[in-house]
């Protein structure tokens, strides 16, 4: 079961490179599907994995698996619709057609449907590894299997994304291996036998020595949060999240932080375990802190939607950050705010995708009044804002409502009001750039009425003439056209809904896997 | 007192020195390849038992980073022929004096850390840690990309040598993994270099600017 | 005592044989026969021979310079134990007092060379007298790493006897740099390619040369024997680091021979670098010169951990 998870997107991703982008895309759902039941099945059954010394069952471990498969489930059958329109759109564009640019996207959609295919093995081998160094290499692997994602556009912009995003993460995820070579050297000092494994370290990890410890977990933190989209080293992450296409936004924003996070979560298990949980917990609330405060300033004069949803991601990463720091009950915050902000936030960058093809462009101040223009993505697209803004019913709520509690509980009331008053800023942000998005006026106003017609006769004219490669001129989509497509708009809708449910029934067994992650944490008091 | 495993290290740490002053491209590459191929023979040297899988295991590892990296590289300038300088950000000799500094500091270090005593060399954890700050250095105080792939390249050669300090036991397979991600994460950086010679005709990056706040 | 003065004429008078050696390597490599091997000692004599011709311009600081260039080379040869034999003067801190004195020598060349008021010497004087302070960075990089080796500040400690310097033993490859930084001090302080080309004759490019063109006759023999002899005086150091091994016995013909041979080494290395290496351009010059202060700050720097 375990290898099959690993291995099976894998050979499918190299497969795709080879078959035509047709097949290709139904691989994709396929093999979406295969793994989501096969998640399920591992939930179920929970086997010992094979190379016990490397790879484990762990609850948090197979929480983010899950959450893994789903959205990439839904993310797959997005992408039917999407790549087909992106395809569209960009041969609909006269420069494109000259310069070669939308052949070029076509070829780089077979790449696409690899790299994301190979991605999700990655993550998948993220979550079941447990030996420290194969954790850094299938962190590092994540790393170079999305870097072709967020190339797919072939620009100038996307390719500065790219190599930023290779770079920087390269770099900072070297820190991670430094920082893992320390713990390793920990045991050596401590004189420790036991595989270097997390679950091995956790047992042990009061023999380990601590300053070695200590200094590999600031080095992991360091790398694993440079990932994981942590302030100050969180450059990349806007340009990367706005620059890739929407899937793959939606993907890296919603799950690839999580696998990064999930390193930093097993180290910081080692250290309460070594009783260092005070060191570690303040070096975990101070990046969280900084990242919140970070992403607030960022929001409030952002001029990109897609920026927009990457510095809100920052912010939540901050927000996890911050309440694994504290610890006990901000740890079951955490992990809440962790699985709503997956569901959530892939749901708004899908959405941006609609918006993306919808108005050809991604400054805010070009949308404006989507409600009446896309009703079907606005109502995801509010829901969603609604729910990672932290309205209520939404989990992200009670997520940061718990870390709140808990801070307050732990004493830290100084860094509880400023978590506070951040998020107070950035909703404000949020919540005035989403007024101009959703009810602000618009220059497209005046075509709604009579575009669809006049614009499906071009479309259907296009058709024909693509394979002439006669120049017709500009067409920008038919906003209200591009939503008639269920698969464009459904996984939005399920996202949220999973993330509704979540809030208000939760399965047994998933509250009792989020328990078990906190219970090394101090559990909940 | 003199183990012959630090005579090999003081010709990394030279390379290191060397790579800080280094204005042309080719000279960097084979320095960075020189350097690797030194650091993957350390562990031959620190290692009491010897097996011939570990010494199978080394000779792929210094195939690896000291000959098919930097010829990858080497063959990438060739092709794409770009301009030979590594553009600095920071002086040569600035660099050259902050290399030394550099290697003050880092003896300085590894007299406040608790080594394990498994390690039979003194200048292992000093020579480490300059080689990886070295490369840190070179990423960011040189603004041409190919000069920042070969500092990456330095830095993992960093990392691998402090690898070696703790005792080695069975870990080939993951060390093996670390490599693979090493040269795959060095492939992708080449295609992307070439993508940027075609996109600005240039691998200054410089030109990489359009997205900021 | 009479030995060691033997040794220090033994040495001033193959010095300018020495140098000859050099010419002959560069005329090996360029498939040329070279000059005779006595050539140096022919143009000495010559110079001798003739007068001197002094400028009306200028002042007794232009005859001063060569005598005391040649003097303070001299002198400064009298504090180096030859083949590893006891020299002729020694007290703590020589080293430093022999530094100085062929700072001195080099001061007066450089004074006698503006005395001319020629703005080509004047050039030459600038470059002498920018290059060599590098140098001394360098020295003293050396003496701290010497210093901290022995525990003493004269030559007479290092060079002496059987052992001359314990490095080899303690920290063999910051050995290694250490001979590489004093070869290019060498290079330096005697005028070498690629620092100075002594051989050229455009006077843009030159170093010391230029700054000698106004001397003629015994003037020039005397700086031509002193640059000679403070060539002899650094290959006679790089040597006694070359050849750690046992020295018993100091005028056995086979230690001789073996002391000698060390030294054509040295003079050969110059020759062979002269032949495969082009002048560098002026401002490359620096980076070479600080090549080899990098190089003795390492070598002290790993040393320091060796010896701990």
């Amino acid at each position: 079961m375990v290898k099959t998870l690993i291995i099976l997107p894998f050979i499918a991703g190299i497969i795709a490179f080879f078959i035509p982008k047709k097949a290709g895309r139904k691989l994709l759902v396929a093999i979406g599907l295969i793994h989501l039941i096969a998640s399920i099945l591992l939930w179920v059954e929970r086997p010992t994995p094979p190379f016990p010394d490397y790879f484990a069952i762990t609850p948090e471990g197979l929480l983010s698996l899950l959450v893994i498969s789903l959205l990439f489930f839904l993310i797959s059958i997005y992408s039917q619709g999407y790549l087909k329109a992106e395809e569209q759109h960009l041969l609909s564009d006269h420069e494109n057609l000259i310069s070669n640019t939308g052949i070029e996207t076509i070829k780089a959609e077979k790449i696409f449907i690899g790299s994301i295919l190979i991605f999700l093995s990655t993550m998948t081998m993220v979550t079941l590894s447990d030996h420290i160094m194969v954790m850094w290499i299938a962190i590092e692997a994540t790393t170079l299997a999305s870097a072709p994602l967020i190339y797919f556009h072939r620009t100038a912009a996307s390719l500065e994304a790219t190599w930023k995003y290779v770079i920087i993460c390269s770099v900072g995820i070297a820190m991670a291996l430094l920082g893992s070579i320390f713990i390793a050297i920990a045991m050596d000092v401590g004189q420790v036998n036991a595989p270097v494994s997390f679950s091995a370290l956790t047992s042990v990890a009061k023999h380990l020595d601590p300053i070695w410890l200590k200094t590999g977990f600031v080095f992991i933190l360091v790398g694993y949060g440079t990932k994981m989209g942590l302030a100050p080293m969180h450059t990349w992450l806007p340009d990367a999240h706005s620059e890739a296409p929407s899937p793959a936004s939606a993907l890296l924003s919603g799950v690839l932080l999580n696998c990064a996070y999930l390193g930093i979560f097993k180290t910081n298990k080692i250290m309460h375990e070594a009783g260092l949980g005070d060191f570690s917990g303040n070096i975990l609330m101070t990046f969280g802190l900084i990242s919140i405060i970070a992403a607030a300033t960022f929001i409030l004069k952002q001029t990109e939607y897609k920026r927009l949803l990457a510095y809100s991601s920052i912010e939540n990463m901050g927000i996890i950050a911050f309440g694994t720091g504290i610890g006990g009950m901000g740890v079951y915050g955490a992990l809440l705010c962790l699985i709503h902000h997956s569901l959530i936030k892939s749901s708004l960058f899908l959405t941006s995708g609609n918006m993306l093809l919808g108005y050809g462009t991604k400054l805010i101040k070009e949308t404006g009044n989507m409600v009446k223009l896309m009703p079907k993505s606005f109502v995801a697209f509010f829901a969603g804002f609604a729910g990672i803004a932290g309205f209520p019913p939404f989990g992200i709520f009670i997520g940061e409502f718990f870390i709140i509690m808990a801070a307050f509980r732990s004493g830290h009331f100084v860094a509880a009001g400023i978590f506070i008053l951040t998020l107070c800023i950035i909703f404000a942000g949020f919540s005035n750039q989403m007024m101009k998005i959703s009810f602000g006026p618009s220059d497209h106003d005046n075509d709604t009425a009579n575009f669809s017609k006049i614009q499906m006769d071009k479309i259907r004219s296009y058709r024909v003439d693509i394979h002439n490669k006669i120049d017709i001129g500009k067409i920008s989509t038919d906003k209200k056209h591009m939503e008639q497509k269920l698969s464009m708009i459904l996984p939005q809708y399920l996202l949220l809904l999973t993330s509704i449910i979540l809030c208000f029934w939760m399965p047994d067994s998933l509250y009792q896997t989020i328990m078990n992650a906190v219970a090394s944490m101090g559990g909940l008091k | 007192m003199l183990y012959s495993v630090d005579t090999v290290l003081s010709f990394a740490l030279l390379a290191s020195l060397f790579a800080l002053g280094s204005s042309r491209l080719p000279g960097l590459i084979k320095i960075v390849g020189f350097q690797g191929i030194v650091v993957s023979m350390v562990p031959i040297f620190i290692e009491h038992n010897i097996t011939s899988s570990a010494v199978t295991f080394y000779m792929f590892t210094m195939t690896i980073r000291g000959i098919i990296i930097p010829l990858a590289i080497y063959l990438l300038i060739k092709k794409i022929a770009i301009r030979r300088e590594v553009q600095p950000i920071i002086g040569y000799h600035a660099s050259l004096f902050a290399g030394l500094m550099l290697i003050v500091a880092s003896s300085i270090i590894n007299h406040k850390l608790a080594l394990p005593a498994t390690t039979n060399s003194v200048l292992l954890m000093p020579t480490a840690i300059t080689i990886l700050v070295t490369g840190m250095f070179i990423l960011m105080a040189r603004r041409n990309a190919i000069a920042m792939v070969l500092g990456y390249l330095m830095m993992e050669n960093g990392i691998y040598l402090v690898g070696t300090t703790f005792s080695m036991g069975t870990h080939h397979i993951v060390e093996f993994g670390i490599l693979l991600d090493v040269l795959a994460g060095v492939m992708i950086m080449a295609i992307m270099l070439e993508n940027m010679k075609q996109k600005f005709d240039d691998v200054d990056t410089a030109f990489l600017s359009e997205l900021k706040e | 005592m009479i030995e060691s003065l033997l040794l220090w004429v033994i040495g001033i008078i193959t010095a300018p044989f020495f140098s000859a050696v050099i010419l002959k390597v560069k005329a090996f490599f360029g498939g040329k026969k070279g000059p005779p091997i006595f050539i140096n000692y022919y143009t000495l004599m010559k110079l001798l021979q003739k007068g001197s011709v002094y400028s009306t311009s200028t002042t007794f600081i232009f005859k001063l310079g060569p005598v005391i260039s040649l003097g303070a080379a001299l002198t400064a040869l009298m504090f180096l134990p030859i083949f590893g034999h006891r020299p002729i003067f020694s007290f703590e801190g020589d080293i430093i007092f022999v530094l100085y004195l062929l700072g001195l020598g080099r001061f007066f060349t450089i004074a006698a060379a503006m005395d001319t008021a020629s703005p080509f010497e004047g050039m030459g004087a600038a470059r002498e007298a920018f290059f060599p302070i590098i140098c001394e960075a360098t020295m003293f990089m050396i003496l701290i790493l010497f210093y901290k080796l022995t525990g003493h500040l004269s030559l007479v400690n290092y060079f002496e006897g059987s052992h001359p310097v314990y490095l080899w033993d303690m920290a063999g490859t910051s050995m290694v740099f250490i001979v590489i930084a004093l070869f290019i001090v060498l290079l330096t302080e005697n005028s070498r390619v690629p620092v100075d080309d002594p051989a050229t004759h455009l006077e843009l490019t030159m170093i010391h040369e230029v700054m000698v063109l106004d001397h003629s006759g015994p003037d020039l023999a005397f700086i031509e024997l002193g640059s000679f002899t403070k060539l002899f005086f650094y290959s006679t150091m790089i040597s006694s680091l070359i050849l750690p091994f046992q020295r018993e016995g100091i005028f056995s013909p086979y230690s001789l021979l073996l002391g000698f041979l060390a030294i054509i080494v040295v003079y050969g290395c110059v020759g062979i670098m002269e032949s495969i290496v082009a002048r560098y351009k002026m401002d490359k010059v620096q980076k070479f010169i600080l090549t080899s202060f990098a190089l003795a700050f390492f070598a002290t720097v790993i040393t320091m951990e060796f010896i701990k």
